[in-house]
């Protein structure tokens, strides 16, 4: 649900995300028939998701390879806009940047297969893990009793992560916007979207929409079992936001985690997932500080900046799997 | 002048007590521009204001922390917490099973 009466106060909702949150979508007629991001979704949707079901992964991992350039080719803008944001935020060369800005383009198509493959009944059998780091971290603050907050960014490797420590009696219930990412640049694409929320819905089993109207409250029945939540801490999709700077640029933040947090004083454990499905590495960090506060706005004030310097730590380690960089 | 509206309660809904304890709970704990009396008892919560997810959680807590109570996981569902009759009946079985003295005879 949104924020949608003045009666409400939210003080903290920022008015452009709002609005353009609610703007009505271009008409069909204003868009283009076909677009090439629409074609390389058609691609994802039908032969590629044939063919996941039977080929071995390294073929799949092949014809992904094959398509690289064409989905380099597809993101040049995104990648130029990206590449002196990330000389900056990453403290390296142009030329190391734009390195990076490829790598992570290629490693979220590699994430977009792996996706695929987590639809096939054996994915789990498929899964290798070849490092855990921190699982201290994570025993204790379930030891805590009430319930654990697994912040994670946007990286290549956290759904199969997830999928893997589901497999090892670790489940996680994960949040995610609906409006899916396809950007149904044309009308075929606008088309493929309804396709595209069902596929996602079939490859994540344990999962809440931030759309949904009880989306809190599946959040808070979890915690209070004591159980697992992950949420993306860069995620931009939520109706609470602040401004903030991260990585060097202004950022639409959603609170909506934090919230949580302070109402439920949940312990959050920041996790760090690496890899792709043939090979991937999980790290836990320590408990994160919380400090308490008597309102929302000083909660925000006393902790943010402390979980978004935790994240961006994250990033600027491995800013290869980040998938956000070329997303703008 | 303000009307008031008059306390019509259902078999199997909350006391009247309690259902206006929620109703100021429900304005307080999301700093709403409203007087009391102008949310109906038999207006769904959520569609009286337009709430955020968040907000629900918000006024569920501040619920919890008014009646001295927890919320059973299995019972945290929109439906419950958007009906006034409903979650006042919950809350008082609540309030008496954690207080059995109080329990009706």
């Amino acid at each position: 649900m949104r924020v949608t009466n003045p009666h409400l106060a939210a003080p903290e909702a920022n008015p452009a995300a709002l609005s353009a949150a609610k703007a009505d979508p271009m008409p069909l007629v204003a868009l283009p028939l076909v677009t090439l991001n629409d074609l390389l979704w058609l691609l994802y949707l039908y032969p590629i998701r044939l063919l996941a079901r039977f080929l071995p992964r390294w073929s799949l991992y092949a014809i992904g390879k094959l398509s690289d350039p064409i989905v380099q080719f597809h993101a040049r803008r995104r990648k130029a806009r990206a590449v002196p944001w990330i000389a900056e935020a990453c403290h390296t060369t142009p030329r190391d940047a734009a390195r990076i800005a490829s790598q992570s383009l290629s490693n979220n198509m590699f994430r977009t297969l792996d996706e695929l493959l987590m639809l096939r009944p054996s994915f789990d059998k498929m899964l290798c893990c070849t490092f855990i780091a921190g699982m201290q971290h994570l025993e204790n603050a379930i030891a805590g009793g009430k319930g654990v907050v697994l912040t994670v960014g946007h990286f290549c490797a956290t759904r199969v992560c997830l999928r893997y420590l589901a497999s090892k009696g670790y489940a996680v219930l994960s949040v995610h916007n609906q409006r899916p990412s396809n950007k149904a640049e044309g009308r075929l694409g606008r088309f493929l979207q309804p396709h595209f929320i069902r596929l996602q819905k079939l490859a994540y089993t344990d999962h809440v929409y931030l759309q949904d109207p009880d989306c809190s409250l599946k959040i808070m029945g979890r915690l209070r079992r004591g159980g697992l939540v992950v949420l993306q801490a860069d995620g931009r999709g939520a109706t609470r936001m602040v401004e903030q700077v991260f990585l060097g640029v202004p950022w639409l933040v959603a609170t909506g985690i934090y919230e949580i947090v302070r109402l439920l004083d949940c312990a959050v454990v920041p996790m760090l997932c690496l890899g792709r499905s043939t090979g991937f590495r999980i790290r836990f960090d320590p408990m994160l500080a919380i400090r308490p506060a008597p309102s929302r706005e000083a909660f925000m004030s006393a902790n943010l900046p402390g979980f978004l310097a935790a994240l961006e730590k994250q990033i600027i380690e491995n800013p290869e799997e980040w998938t956000l960089w070329n997303h703008f | 002048m303000d009307v008031v509206e008059p306390l019509l309660i259902d078999p199997g809904s909350g006391s009247p007590d309690t259902m206006g304890r929620i109703r100021r709970v429900f304005i307080e704990s999301l700093h709403l521009n409203l007087r009391e009396q102008d949310l109906r008892y038999e207006a769904k919560l959520d569609e009286s204001v337009g709430l955020d997810s968040v907000a629900v959680l918000e006024f569920v807590t501040a619920l919890e922390m008014e009646f001295g109570i927890q919320f059973e996981p299995e019972m945290l569902t929109i439906d419950l917490v958007r009906n006034m009759k409903e979650l006042a009946s919950y809350v008082d079985e609540r309030v008496a099973r954690r207080c059995p003295s109080r329990e009706p005879a």
